[in-house]
């Protein structure tokens, strides 16, 4: 269990971390999730010691350790840009903390094979680095971080550098290694797709202070405020409100859609749009719309029902919320 | 750019001829002249015994000086990259004074400061002689090779940041272990380059150095002050040549050395 209490952290004039509280239960893979410049980066690399607070405590497992520095905190950290230690081979690289530790040579060579062929590096023990692609050098610094035994394991937008497809990949594979391994887990992203899809909780930030904390579904489903919900997923604003857009629906009768609309407990109610654009995206397509008020929003609806609808651009259009749909109001205060 | 044959092959030629003419010819000459007699002649000139104790002391500034360039040079540059402190740009400007200053004047302004009329004159009084003496000596080299190490260790010190040492830190090094086994040997290249520059100013170097050297053959004579004496004070012109070509091999032996160290880096 990680615990931060008021969390304060400057830079110059600009606050990066303002009041901030957070527990990390034990065994967990939280996601640190937030735009650039948001402190999701300050607060993780303060966990880890790497950075120092203006006031507020962390404590590991019940130990405070706000003013120790980070080789005593029991941690692992692995960096955006690897931070591979360019002049030693992988198996040193990974041997690092234990040679450090001073642990006999053989139970190093046993624990460092062992890691390596767990990342999926076995065979690379004599390579160096640069003789690495991108996602094995991360690999390495995760078995890196892993040979130490760390209480917690800090991930700092581990997959940032990589290309979509690695990226992806290392995503599920870290995911499957922390069911295997188990230790908690901190990442830092500011990618919502890659939150939803390898936390178990996700901790959304914005302008050093925590918008809402909750499972990845609870945050889809219930946002707090309209920055989370516009930050994990894609909102259209439909009548001063903010709706998915899968969650509108398209009728060409205005009166069907008010007499469906009634039964939508606050309802942003019956939009009348000018269909702008249609456009197909698989499965799904998106429909560009620009409501009376001169407002432009997007309607994402199954292939069918655009089939069944025909519609074509330039036409009219009444748009509403489904009964399920989550609706946030618009507060511009909060607006990314 | 697209270059037509006939240019590139004016462009090679001029080239090719300033280099010879400014560097390869002088350096010939000296080579032609100091064997010209037959290899004997040669040993026999570069092994009398002030030959040998300028030698001697040359490599004895070289073996005093470079330590201490490494030191304060890794020092210096550690704190010129990561430090942020008031007055980084006034250090920033020190550093590159000595590239500036001309040696003599570092010279004279070593006895100004040094002399037994200077401003620490007591030491010299109280029986430590500093100037024409080979502390003097080592001081004027210090002040001339100053900014090599700095130079050439500042630069891979920006290129690796700093993330590789918190790295360490979060694997359980402690600021000295990350040190010694993470930033030392990031940046051996550059300091192995510094070095090699150092060595090489440190036994050329002639400004700066006659000026605090008493100059007696045997004693206080550094080679390039032989080569001087030599050739000047003595009329020796043929010793001059065979002092000039031993303080070269010495300068080729360093970049030689350089050059195989830099190759066992690459066949990794």
């Amino acid at each position: 269990m990680i615990t931060v209490t008021a969390a304060r952290k400057h830079y110059g004039s600009f606050l990066a971390l303002d009041d901030v509280d957070i527990d990390i239960p034990s065994g967990s893979l939280t996601a640190l999730l937030g735009p650039s410049g948001s402190g999701k980066s300050t607060l993780l690399r303060a966990i880890a010691g790497l950075e120092g607070l203006d006031g507020g405590t962390v404590t590991i497992d019940g130990r405070d350790v706000t003013a120790e520095p980070p080789q005593r905190r029991g941690i692992g950290f692995v960096f955006q840009h690897y931070a591979a230690f360019k002049h030693m081979t992988v198996r040193d690289n990974v041997a690092f903390g234990l040679t450090i530790r001073k642990r006999p040579k053989a139970e190093i060579a046993k624990k460092v094979d062992d890691l390596l062929e767990i990342v999926g590096l076995d065979g690379f023990q004599h390579r160096y680095p640069a003789q690495l692609s991108g996602g094995q050098r991360q690999r390495m610094a995760l078995a890196r971080a892993l040979a130490v035994d760390p209480q917690v394991l800090l991930l700092d937008e581990p997959f940032g550098a990589l290309d979509a497809k690695v990226r992806t990949d290392l995503r599920q594979w870290l995911r499957r290694l922390h069911d295997e391994v188990h230790v908690t887990t901190v990442l830092v992203t500011h990618d919502q797709e890659e939150a939803l899809d390898v936390a178990d909780r996700i901790a959304v930030l914005n302008h050093g202070r925590i918008e809402q904390v909750g499972d990845p579904v609870t945050l889809y489903e219930r946002p707090a405020n309209d920055f989370v919900m516009g930050f994990l997923g894609s909102v259209a604003s439909l009548g001063g409100q903010l709706v998915r857009p899968h969650d509108i629906v398209l009728e060409r009768d205005h009166a069907a859609a008010l007499a469906l609309d009634a039964k939508v407990a606050d309802s942003p109610g019956v939009i009348t749009a000018t269909v702008e654009r249609v456009v197909p995206l698989g499965f799904e397509v998106r429909v560009d719309l620009r409501a009376d008020s001169g407002e432009r929003f997007a309607a994402q609806i199954t292939r069918r029902d655009a089939a069944e609808l025909g519609l074509r651009e330039g036409e009219t259009i009444h748009a509403r919320a489904t009964s399920r749909s989550t609706v946030v109001d618009h507060d511009p205060a909060l607006a990314i | 750019m697209r270059v037509g044959t006939g240019t590139r092959i004016t462009l090679r030629v001029l080239a090719l001829g300033y280099l010879f003419v400014l560097v390869a010819v002088p350096i010939g000459v000296i080579l032609w002249r100091a064997f010209e007699p037959g290899l004997a002649t040669f040993i026999a000139s570069i092994s009398t015994p002030a030959a040998i104790s300028a030698l001697n002391l040359s490599l004895l500034i070289v073996a005093i000086v470079v330590p201490l360039n490494v030191v304060f040079g890794v020092v210096t540059a550690l704190a010129l990259v990561r430090g942020r402190f008031r007055g980084r740009g006034l250090l920033q400007a020190v550093v590159d004074l000595p590239f500036a200053v001309s040696p003599i004047v570092v010279g004279v302004s070593l006895i100004m400061l040094w002399g037994v009329n200077g401003w620490f004159g007591a030491i010299d009084r109280a029986g430590f002689q500093v100037i024409f003496g080979l502390p003097g000596m080592v001081l004027a080299t210090i002040f001339v090779t100053l900014p090599f190490v700095v130079r050439e260790v500042e630069p891979v010190l920006h290129e690796i940041g700093t993330e590789q040492e918190q790295a360490a830190s979060t694997l359980g090094a402690d600021r000295w272990q990350t040190f010694w086994r993470i930033t030392l040997p990031a940046i051996r290249w550059g300091l192995t380059y510094g070095v090699v520059l150092t060595v090489a100013r440190a036994l050329g170097e002639f400004g700066a150095v006659i000026m605090v050297s008493s100059g007696f053959p045997g004693v206080s004579q550094t080679l390039t002050l032989l080569v001087h004496a030599r050739y000047i004070d003595d009329h020796n012109t043929y010793g001059a040549y065979a002092a000039a070509t031993l303080l070269m091999g010495i300068a080729l032996l360093v970049l030689l050395l350089m050059t195989l160290l830099d190759r066992k880096r690459s066949d990794r």
